[in-house]
C-alpha cells in the first residue's frame, strides 16, 4: 500500500477503509433491532366470538314493514333479531322499535325491551317495559303488549299508566284500535280508569 | 223565575285536583276527544258528579281542560246536598256546574225541582231557573 507523507493522505486512507465497514455494519444492524412485535396491534381485529355467530343465525337492525288491511302502515325494527329455535317463522328480537301510522294523521310509536315476532299468527309481542307515544300526546308505559300484523290494532291486557293532555292516569287494561262503525282510530283504556288532572 | 238556594255551603276550592274514575276512557286518535263512559265519577274536595258518559272539552292549549260535559242522568252532591239532573256542565276555569234537563234538589227534606240550575262552586250558592216547583216539609223534622 503507497506510503504517504501528510497526515491527510493517511487520514483519507484510513477512511476509505473505515466508512464502508461502518456502513456495512448499520446496514446489518438494522434488521436486528426492529421495533419488536407492535406491528401486530394496529390492525384491529373484531372482539367477536366466532362460534356463537357462526352456530346461530341473527340479523343485525332489521326493520319490518307492513300495510295493514285497513292501510294503516305499521313498521317494527329491532337490534337483534334470532330465530325462534323451537317454533318456525318465530323471531325474537332486542330493543325494539316499532311506529303505527293510520291513514288519519294520527300515529303511535312504541318503544319495547324485546319482542317475539310470529309470522303465522301475525302478532308481535312486546315486553320490558314497553313504552307507547300516540299523537295525541299520550305516553303510555305497560309491561306487556301485543300488536297485532295484519290489522291495526294494538293492546296491552295488563295494567297500564298513561300521561296524556288531560293528567295522569292509570287503567286496567289499553287497546288502540279502528271502531269498525265510526272507522276512527281509539285510544280505549278499560277495566277501571281513574285519573288525575291538576288544573 | 229563578230562586237563590244554597248549595254546600262551606268554600269549594276550584284548585283542588280533580279525579276522574270510570269504566272505559276512550281517545278519538284523529281528533283527540276524550270521552269517559260507564258510571263516571268526577270528583275534587267535598264534590262528586256522578253520570254515565263525560266528554273532555280542552282549553287553549291541550294541557288544560276547560269544561266536562256529563250527561246520561247526572247526581251531584257537595258537602250533604244533591242535585240531579239529565245531563251537567262542570266548568273548571269558572268553578260553575250548570245543570239542565228537569233538575231536582234535595235539601235536608225539601225538594225542589226546575229546567235549569248553575252551581257556583266557589261560592256555594245554586240559582234554579225554569218552572222551579218547591215542596217544604213544614212540621217537626223526621
Amino acid at each position: 500500500m503507497a506510503r504517504f507523507d501528510n497526515t491527510y493522505s493517511k487520514f483519507v486512507a484510513f477512511a476509505k477503509v473505515a466508512l464502508p465497514l461502518a456502513s456495512l455494519a448499520l446496514l446489518a444492524t438494522l434488521f436486528l433491532f426492529a421495533r419488536g412485535k407492535e406491528i401486530g396491534l394496529s390492525i384491529p381485529y373484531a372482539e367477536v366470538d366466532l362460534e356463537t355467530l357462526a352456530r346461530e343465525q341473527r340479523i343485525e337492525a332489521p326493520s319490518f314493514a307492513t300495510v295493514t288491511r285497513d292501510g294503516a302502515e305499521l313498521e317494527i325494527s329491532a337490534d337483534i333479531v334470532r330465530p325462534d329455535l323451537s317454533t318456525p317463522d318465530v323471531v325474537n328480537s332486542t330493543i325494539v322499535h316499532g311506529a303505527l301510522r293510520m291513514p288519519g294523521n294520527g300515529s303511535v310509536t312504541l318503544k319495547a325491551d324485546d319482542g317475539v315476532i310470529d309470522g303465522p299468527a301475525q302478532i308481535a309481542e312486546l315486553s320490558g317495559h314497553v313504552e307507547i307515544e300516540t299523537s295525541t300526546g299520550y305516553t303510555i308505559t305497560s309491561d306487556r303488549v301485543a300488536t297485532l300484523l295484519d290489522v291495526s290494532k294494538i293492546e296491552s291486557p295488563g295494567t297500564v299508566e298513561a300521561d296524556g293532555p288531560a293528567g295522569e292516569l292509570t287503567a286496567g287494561a289499553m287497546e288502540i284500535s279502528q271502531d269498525p262503525d265510526t272507522n276512527a282510530y281509539l285510544l280505549v283504556f278499560k277495566n277501571g280508569v281513574k285519573l288525575i288532572y291538576q288544573p | 223565575q229563578g230562586t237563590q238556594i244554597a248549595f254546600g255551603g262551606l268554600k269549594h276550592d276550584s284548585a283542588l285536583p280533580v279525579e276522574i274514575t270510570s269504566d272505559q276512557l276512550s281517545v278519538d286518535q284523529n281528533t283527540g276527544k276524550a270521552i269517559f263512559t260507564g258510571n263516571v265519577v268526577i270528583g275534587q274536595g267535598t264534590m262528586r258528579l256522578a253520570a254515565k258518559t263525560v266528554e273532555v272539552i280542552y282549553g287553549s292549549d291541550t294541557s288544560q281542560i276547560a269544561r266536562l260535559l256529563a250527561s246520561g242522568g247526572v247526581t251531584i252532591t257537595n258537602a250533604g246536598e244533591a242535585a240531579e239532573a239529565q245531563n251537567a256542565e262542570y266548568n273548571l276555569e269558572s268553578g260553575t256546574v250548570t245543570l239542565t234537563g228537569n233538575v231536582l234538589l234535595t235539601q235536608g227534606n225539601s225538594v225542589m225541582s226546575g229546567e235549569r240550575m248553575v252551581i257556583d262552586l266557589n261560592t256555594g250558592t245554586g240559582r234554579m231557573d225554569g218552572r222551579v216547583k218547591t215542596i217544604l216539609q213544614s212540621g217537626k223534622d223526621q
